[in-house]
Order: structure tokens, then sequence, then C-alpha cells
């Protein structure tokens, strides 16, 4: 829970920076996000890969969950179409 | 983008699993704890800095609205039923697979609980199905977002305000952003809730 509201405080945080700061200059921080997007997904795949328990469970239970994630899925896809063209989100 | 986001994972996968085999030389918790909350935090900020000095991405949001609530709870309703559809097609406890398909993608959330209501196969079941969700995610985004502006957020479920987030504003737009974190941030907060309730319900 601790998390949920770090993540929700920065992002405000970085809003809030980026709200005052606007019509002054021109920023480019691709760069800085690329950097980060890496060491990220790296960090993801390391803590993957160090999990014996995951990675032993995955060849047992792998159709098992192929086809559960596969209906999960597009039903998420389905009812997000759906209810984007209800509400008319753009 | 995709193809350095694809190498870089693998390489992560390995060298974790390296790291792990060879009796964690390196003390695993540096990476995969401190390094990881690091650049989310900072790819928070970044991200959050470069929409609130986008005026567009701004008025789209505030021409939304609430309604972008709506998506958590379309991803929400339409992975329980595709759990269900699944848990009937493959003939197993449909309550367990349900559950399973609450996780939302959070995996280390719906392993240990589901396995924790369920018994330790559907917990097993529960890691597979939701890492696999977050894995698809990144690995198929560009092709996803052809399908529907929105559709890497519905297969994001609950990841698209941490680790799929910042691929999802590449593709999508920095007007995903908040559609996204929000998305990922409801389904994060209601997933235990929902595998809970599924498991009191059999």
């Amino acid at each position: 829970m601790l998390n949920l509201i770090n993540l929700a405080f920065s992002l405000i945080a970085g809003i809030l920076l980026g709200y005052f700061v606007r019509d002054k200059k021109r920023f480019n921080l691709g760069g800085v996000t690329f950097g980060a997007i890496v060491v990220l997904i790296f960090s993801l795949g390391f803590s993957i890969g160090s999990n014996n328990e995951l990675l032993n469970s995955l060849p047992r239970v792998a159709l098992n969950a192929i086809v559960i994630l596969l209906l999960t899925i597009l039903f998420s896809v389905v009812f997000v179409k759906m209810a984007r063209k209800m509400v008319k989100i753009e | 983008m995709i193809k350095y986001i694809l190498v870089t994972l693998v390489l992560g996968v390995a060298a974790g699993y390296l790291n792990h085999i060879f009796g964690n030389i390196f003390a695993g918790i540096f990476v995969s704890d401190y390094l990881f909350n690091f650049s989310l935090i900072l790819l928070l900020l970044v991200m959050g800095f470069m929409f609130g000095a986008d005026k567009e991405a701004a008025a789209k949001l505030k021409k939304a609205g609430l309604k972008i609530l709506v998506v958590p709870f379309s991803v929400a309703l339409g992975s329980v039923l595709g759990g269900l559809i699944g848990g009937l097609i493959l003939g197993i406890n449909v309550f367990a697979s349900m559950a399973v398909s609450a996780g939302y993608g959070w995996y280390t959330l719906a392993g240990p609980l589901v396995g924790q209501l369920f018994g330790v196969e559907f917990g097993a079941l529960g890691f597979t199905v939701n890492f696999l969700r977050e894995l698809l995610t990144i690995t198929t985004i560009s092709l996803t977002v052809k399908i529907d502006k929105y559709a890497p957020v519905a297969f994001g479920g609950a990841t698209t305000m941490d680790t799929t987030l910042p691929v999802i504003v590449r593709y999508c737009g920095s007007e995903a952003l908040i559609t996204a974190f929000s998305s990922g941030f409801t389904l994060s907060l209601i997933a235990p809730f929902t595998i809970t309730a599924i498991a009191a319900l059999q």
C-alpha cells in the first residue's frame, strides 16, 4: 500500500513541476526516460530470473495459463473497447 | 524501442538467474528492489513532468474527466469473465480460475494470495498467468496499440501504473499517461479484494 502511495506521489509531484515550468522552456527528456526504462526492465527481468518458484512452475501450468490468459486479455480488450464507445472516451 | 526492451529483459532474466544459481554472489535486492524502485520513481516524475508541461494532454484529460475510471472497471469485468470461460473450457475450479484472472497482471500478489485461498497448484497458475500478462503487454505493444489506442492499457491491467507504464506512454502518447496510471492504480487497489471476494463465493 505504501508503494501505491509513493508512486502516486511521484507522479503528482512531476505533474505539478511540469505545470509550473510550462511555457518557460522546451525540455527534451526522451534520453532520461529511455535510460530509466532500460534500468526498470532490467531489474524486472532480474527479479523474474531470481524467482525460482516462478520459473519452476512455468512448464507445469503453461497450457492452462495460456488458455486463461488469452481469454482474460481478449475480454479485457473487448470490454474496454465497448466502454470507450459507450461513454465516448477519446 | 521494443527491440532494446526485449534484449534488456532477456539480459535481466539471465543475470538474475545466474546470480541465483551461483548463490546470490551479488545481493539481488539491490537490483530487484532498490534499482527497480529508483528507476520507477524517476520515470513517474519525468513522465508526470512532461504531462504537466503538455497543454494538449491536460486539455484532453479534462474533457474525459472521471469517465476514464470506466477503463479499469471494464478491464476488471473482462478479466474475471475471461477467467470464468477459461475455467469452464479447461474443466477446472471456475472460482480459482476467476481469482487467477483477478490478479490483473500483479503476479507477486496473485501467486501467493490465490495459493493461500485455493492451494499451491492454483497459486502456481496465478503466478504464471499474471506474469505472462505483464510480459505479453510489453512484448506485443507495437501490435496491440493498432487494435485500439487503449488496448495496451487493457492488456496491462494492474501493471499499467508501474512496469508497463513507460512503454505504454511511448506507444500511446503522453495523453494516455493518466488513463493508464489511474487504471493500473485502481486495479491494484481492487485486486486483493476481488480475489478474496471470489474465494468467498465458492
